[in-house]
Parts: structure tokens; sequence; C-alpha cells
């Protein structure tokens, strides 16, 4: 009888431990048909964007749709990565949550997603893809077809961030090729400034951007054919490239404790410090060029009472000095998607649909700085915008914006998890005073560690 | 021993049982550990959680997964073959035995001479003990920006060469890859010696003052003392200690991943932050974190049984009466 009790006991345990497990996977009922709905209570899960900016967005939507409300939840890049498929498997996860191109994350993520096709049709017509970011819906569509992000917008990289203050205060000019950057810099340390701020340490895949503007100057189609398996890494261009990085560092540009951290928080910090005349930072940072949000992003790096300087956008220089100049790349950054699995949906679809297709969702994308709006046609409405020096700052706010429209090369999209961190990896042995390893050896080493992409 | 004895003495005799069938019901009882009913609770959870996500681990190696939903492919042991041909999992390897082998070193000398120390009639000893103890004590996420702060370009430590005069040997020690794994295990003995010191310093407590006043009136010096009467009655702390550090070493992350990130190219890496950065990546590969887990598991009870065995070798060889 005792056995048979605790025999009893065991199973009992053992299906409520099975339960406990099996929770894991549970499911809720949702209607994945259902029309977008004037109520709701929808959470948005999300890397990007920063919270107040997403506050501005729902304050925004919440004047058109008073009954919905909506709760974000900022997370950090890992974080977010680490934490969104557990909570979508659990059940439990956001109704909306922020889903990119990059590293294959729409067949990762995308089976948790609605299609979202018919949401866009409703929203723009059945001509809607030509309405939005060239090629936006086809990097957020998964393998079977399916759009399993809504485009919020779009990104660009490939120039620089430089503190015009500094310049003003050095006497210098912003460079155009690799000798006038070596003069700006000695100009730039000779008032007790770093030159440009850089972090290449860690795991971290910024330095691919450093590589890849580098790359365009040396020949503007070798990245893509190196990420696509064209051509090779190892290629007389890719020598080049890691040539011209371990030259930055030894003539001053880049400096010696690039290999403390990461570009966040150590090239972020230095210069929203007022401590270095460059950084190498993506559209994203325009945000901070506002009157206001420079402040909160200099506090946020440690600066007590902050006084804003004036951010620009420069041209990358033309480093290789082969006059090839420099070519901006980019792509969508990231797009809203639904949960198969919310009790919101209706809801989630009058959010999603408002903040990535509507006119005025879009103008309140373009107004905060932070994205392109995916929409064409949208653009930042000044009048509504306050800048630190807006007779300087939004001519070049502006160019930049007209070149990242335009640009034709992709960030990350068609290059693989592999081949970013081998060229993070090649970046930081060439900028390691105690590697020896010869730069042959390195591309060697690096075009071994890469994989192509097959994404065209 | 005694109370174990006694436990197993009371199962031998049963309590009358009601109802017919008592031989039988004596004879099962027999079968079933006693108190098995009260650990069954706890034993559920465990075997449930742990040792389930231990045989899930074995069985998503064999997959090429991303995780989620995503589609699993069956690689068979490619994963494997991946992990033994990757030289950054050989690196990671190297340096888990470098870390051990510095840290237990440290550890040893310095628990032993503080433990020493504290046991001998010094001023203010409470107040060294607790400097002593509090690395123990404290997150290694609290203490890393600090540890951070001293290291980098323009950190401390660089900051003090150059005021000694000493600038030529400042340097990037975080990034360096001839520097950084020494960061790394300097980090790990800060905070290991206290824990140390904590084992030996009770474990000194527990050797028979009779033993020491032998020796003394015997002749024995200090030293051998030390090496004759407290290191032996030590052995199985240091056994402890050496299976503790190594199963450390090999689950190494915290430290690691927020100094250095395992960086500069991989020159810091170890097993954890390895395992780590390949399910955090954007692209997740479930399938070989899980391979490079089971592996770790492998190494750590295998090196764990390894040190014991040899430790109890000894043990005997000790107690074994010399050849006269």
């Amino acid at each position: 009888m005792n056995k048979i009790r605790t025999v009893s006991a065991a199973i009992g345990l053992a299906a409520a431990a099975s339960l406990i497990l099996g929770g894991c996977s549970a499911t809720t009922a949702s209607d994945t048909s259902a029309k977008p709905a004037d109520s709701g209570k929808v959470t948005w899960w999300g890397y990007t964007p920063d919270t107040p900016v997403a506050q501005k967005y729902i304050a925004e939507f919440n004047k058109k749709y008073p009954k919905i409300t909506v709760t974000y939840k900022n997370f950090e890049n890992v974080d977010y990565r680490n934490t969104i498929i557990p909570a979508l498997d659990s059940g439990k996860g956001p109704d909306v949550f922020d889903l990119s191109p990059s590293g294959g994350t729409p067949e990762q993520w995308g089976p948790y997603a609605l299609d979202l096709t018919s949401l866009a049709k409703a929203q723009l017509g059945a001509d809607w893809e030509s309405k939005i970011g060239e090629g936006y819906a086809k990097q957020l569509r998964d393998a079977k077809g399916r759009l399993v992000s809504m485009p919020m917008g779009g990104m660009s990289a490939g120039f620089l961030w430089a503190n015009n203050n500094i310049l003003k205060q050095a006497g210098a000019e912003v460079p155009t090729d690799y000798t006038s950057w070596v003069a700006t810099c000695k100009k730039v340390a000779a008032i007790g400034k770093s030159c440009l701020a850089m972090g290449a340490g860690g795991a971290d895949t910024f330095p691919t951007e450093m590589y890849h503007s580098i790359a365009n100057s040396v020949d503007p189609s070798f990245f893509l054919k190196a990420a696509t398996g064209k051509a090779k890494w190892s290629d007389p261009q890719g020598v080049k490239v890691l040539s011209i990085i371990k030259n930055m560092a030894k003539d001053g540009i880049i400096s010696s404790d690039v290999l403390d951290a990461g570009q966040y928080p150590l090239a972020n910090e230095k210069f929203m410090k007022g401590n270095a005349a460059f950084v190498q930072m993506g559209f994203w940072y325009t945000q901070y060029s506002g009157a206001e949000s420079c402040k909160s992003a200099m506090e946020a790096a440690g600066v007590s009472n902050p006084t804003c300087f004036v951010q620009l956008p420069v041209t990358f220089p033309d480093v290789a000095q082969k006059g090839n100049g420099s070519q901006l790349f980019g792509e969508v950054d990231y797009g809203l998607a639904i949960n198969s699995e919310s009790s919101n949906i209706g809801a989630a679809k009058t959010f999603v649909g408002w903040l990535t297709t509507s006119k005025s969702g879009q103008q309140d994308v373009a107004n905060a700085l932070d994205l392109l709006p995916s929409l064409q046609g949208t653009a930042p409405d000044w009048s509504n915008i306050s800048l630190v020096d807006d007779a300087v700052q939004r001519p070049a706010i502006e160019k930049l914006i007209a070149e990242s429209v335009t640009t034709k090369q992709t960030r990350q999209y068609q290059t693989t998890q592999e081949s970013l961190n081998a060229i993070v990896v090649a970046t930081q042995q060439v900028l390691d005073p105690s590697v020896n390893t010869s730069i042959d050896d390195i591309v060697a080493q690096q075009q071994a560690s890469s994989k192509a992409s097959t994404v065209k | 021993m005694t109370a174990t004895t006694s436990a197993l003495r009371g199962r031998a005799t049963p309590a009358p049982t009601r109802g017919s069938g008592g031989r039988s019901t004596s004879k099962a009882a027999r079968l079933i550990p006693s108190g098995i009913a009260w650990i069954l609770p706890a034993f559920t959870i465990s075997v449930g959680l742990i040792y389930y996500c231990i045989g899930y681990s074995g069985y998503l190696s064999f997959f090429d997964w991303t995780g989620g939903r995503s589609p699993m492919f069956p690689v068979g042991i490619d994963n494997y073959v991946r992990a033994f041909t990757d030289p950054i999992f050989w690196t990671a390897l190297r340096n888990t035995l470098i870390y051990f082998v510095v840290v237990f070193a440290v550890q040893v000398v310095g628990g032993l001479l503080f433990a020493a120390l504290m046991h001998s009639r010094i001023f203010f000893a409470s107040v060294y003990k607790v400097i002593i103890v509090i690395p123990v004590v404290v997150a290694p996420a609290t203490l890393a920006p600090a540890h951070i702060q001293v290291w980098q370009t323009d950190g401390t430590v660089n900051q003090i060469l150059k005021t000694l005069g000493l600038g030529d040997v400042a340097q990037a020690w975080l990034g360096q890859s001839t520097t950084s794994l020494i960061v790394v295990t300097l980090v790990g003995c800060f905070g290991s010696v206290g824990f140390g010191f904590i084992l030996y310093f009770a474990g000194m407590s527990q050797i028979d003052p009779e033993m020491i006043e032998a020796a003394r009136v015997d002749g024995a010096s200090n030293l051998r003392m030390l090496f004759s009467i407290v290191l032996p009655n030590l052995r199985p702390i240091t056994i402890s200690l050496a299976i503790l550090n190594f199963i450390t070493a090999l689950k190494l992350f915290d430290n690691v991943w927020l100094i250095t990130q395992g960086g500069p190219a991989h020159s810091s890496e170890f097993l954890g932050t390895l395992i780590y950065a390949q399910t955090a990546g954007t692209s997740r590969n479930v399938g070989y974190a899980s391979a490079l887990s089971v592996i770790l598991l492998i190494i750590a009870i295998s090196v764990s049984i390894a040190i014991q065995r040899r430790g109890r070798e000894r043990a005997v060889k000790l107690e074994e009466p010399a050849d006269v």
C-alpha cells in the first residue's frame, strides 16, 4: 500500500512537473483574422526606439485612438534577443514586437508573427510595396513569402558624426581623404581631444561599419561581393582595407584604447562627453542632434548639467584615396510584428497599421529623427523640430536623408553572422599591437571563418 | 557514519504491519530507501528540471537549430566535430586550464597564508578578515566596472605606472591578446583568495592542538609543521578547492563577459562565453551551443572524479604504515 502511495505520489509529481514544463508551450486562442479594433490593450516590446521616443509615438497614437492602451517595454539588444523567443513560446509574449531583417531573424521569429500582407494592402492599397522604402518589404519577408513585420523605417550608415565645436576650437577642417584626416587629428590632439571615438573590443559587430566604409573607398563593390561569395575577403581589396585600419591606428586617427570595449559604451560615451571629434554611428544618431534629446544623451553618458555641442553628419573620408569617394549603406532598420497568439490582435493591427503606414504615424517617426520613415514622401517637419544649431545642422541632416534614401548597398542584410564575426576578429587583430600575424595570414583566417550569404 | 548505520538498522526491523501479507510488505519496504517520500518532491523537480535540461541539451546537440519554432535539422555528430576542429574551442580550453592552475595556486597559497596569519596573534584580525572576504561576497557584475576602470588604457594601473616613471610598461591591458587573459585571471584571483581563506581558516581550527604541541616538543620547525601536519590535515579542503576551481573555470562567464567579452579576437575566450555567444548572437546556434555544453559537462564530471580518486589514493597512501 505504501509502495502504491509512493508510486502514485511520484506519478502525481511527475505529472505536475510535466505540466509546469508543458506550460512553457501553452498557447492561447487568438483570432488571427481579427479586423483592426478601436479599443483594447497592446503590449509592445522592442530594443529600439528609446523609451521617450516610443512614448511620443504612443501619445500621438492615443490622440486618434484614445481607447487603445499601448505599453512599451524597452530592452538592451542582447537581452531582447534572449527574452523574446521564450516569451513568445510561453504564450505570454507581447502583442507587438520589433523584428529586424538582420541575421535571418524573419526565419527565426517569423513563425510567431502574423502575415501582415493583408494589413499592408488594406492600409496602402494593392501597390503598397511601391509606397514604402525600396526593398523594405522583401527584407522583412520569411522564406515562405510571409510579411512577418511591417517596416517601421530604414537606417543608413557609412558616414561619420563630427563634433563641430571641437573642430572649430582646433581650427580643423572636416577631412575628405586619409591625408587630411591625419592632419585634422593632429590639430584635434593638440587641444587634448581624441580624434575618432571607436570601440572595437568585445564581440560586438560595430567594427564592421568601419570595415564596410573603408572597403567602399577601396572598391565600392567589394564588400557585398565578398559577403555573397562572389569575391574573397582575402582578395587584395581585403588586404588593403585591413592595411588602412592598421595605419589609422598608427597615424593617430584611431586611439590606442580602441580595443578596451565595444562601440557602446566606449565610443558613444567618449563622443557624447565631448571628448572626441568624430564617431561612426548610423542614422539613429540623428536624434541626438535635437536641442533636448542631446542633453539626455549626454546625461546618459555621464555628463552632469550638459551643454550640448553641435553634432554634424559628415561624409566618410576617401581613405583609400583612389577617387572612389564614400558610399552609404542601409536597409530597413526594423519592423513591427504582431504575435499570432495575441489576444489583442485587433488593437495591435490598429496600432501597427497607424505607426507604420499612416501619414500621421510616419510623420512622427520622421520627426523623431531616429529612422528614415518607411512611407515614401514623408520628411521631417522642421517646424516641430528644435536642433542645437538649426542653421548648421539642418542642411547637413537633410543632405544625409536625401543620400540615405537612395543608397543601393545593404548594411548587414546580405552578410552572414559568421562573416560579420570574422570581420570583427580580423579588425581586432590588426588593431592589437601585440599580434604579430601578417595581414595576409589574418585575411586568410578571415576568409576561412566566413560564410557566404545566399541572400540576393 | 554512525547515524547512517543506525538508520539502516532501524529499517532492518520493520514495524508490524496491519492485515495480511505483512511478510511481502516488509520485503517491499526494504526495497524503498528510507525517507524517499521526503526527498521525492525535490528529487522530482531536480530530475524534471535539471536532468531533463541536461538530457534535452544532449538531444539538441545533434541538430542544427536556431531555437524557437525554426526548423530543426538533424546533423549527427557534426556539432561535436565542429567543436573539436574549431580553434576557438581549443583556445577556450587552454584559457580554462591556465585560469584554473593560476587561480587555484593563488587561492591555496593566499588562503593558507591569510588563514595562518589570522590564527596568529595579530592586531585588528577581525578587520583583516572582513577585507579578505569582501571580494567573495560582492557580485562580479558589481565589481566588473571597477576592474575595467583599473585596467583600461587610461585606467588606474597605467596611471600608477606613469607616476612611477614606468610609462613604457603602460599598455592597453584589456585590448591586447597577450594581456587580456592575464587581467581576467588576476580578477579571478582577486575573488578567490577570500574563499580559500574561509575554508582553510575553518580547517586549521579543526587541527588537534595536541598534534602541534607534540611536533613542537619533538623540535619541528614551523615549515616542517606546515608541510607535515597542517597541509596533510587540510588535504580534503585542498581537493575540494581544486574541484570547485576547475568547475568554476569551466563555467566561467560573468567576469569575462563583463570585462573583455572573450576578446580581443577570442584571446580571453572561455567555454562559458563561447556557449553564450552562440546562443545570444543574432544567428543563434542552439545545436552547437548544446554540443559545447555537453562537452563542458563531460569534462567537469571526468576531472572531478579524477581529482577525487587521486586525492583518495594519496590519502590511503599516507594512512598506510611505513615499512620498517
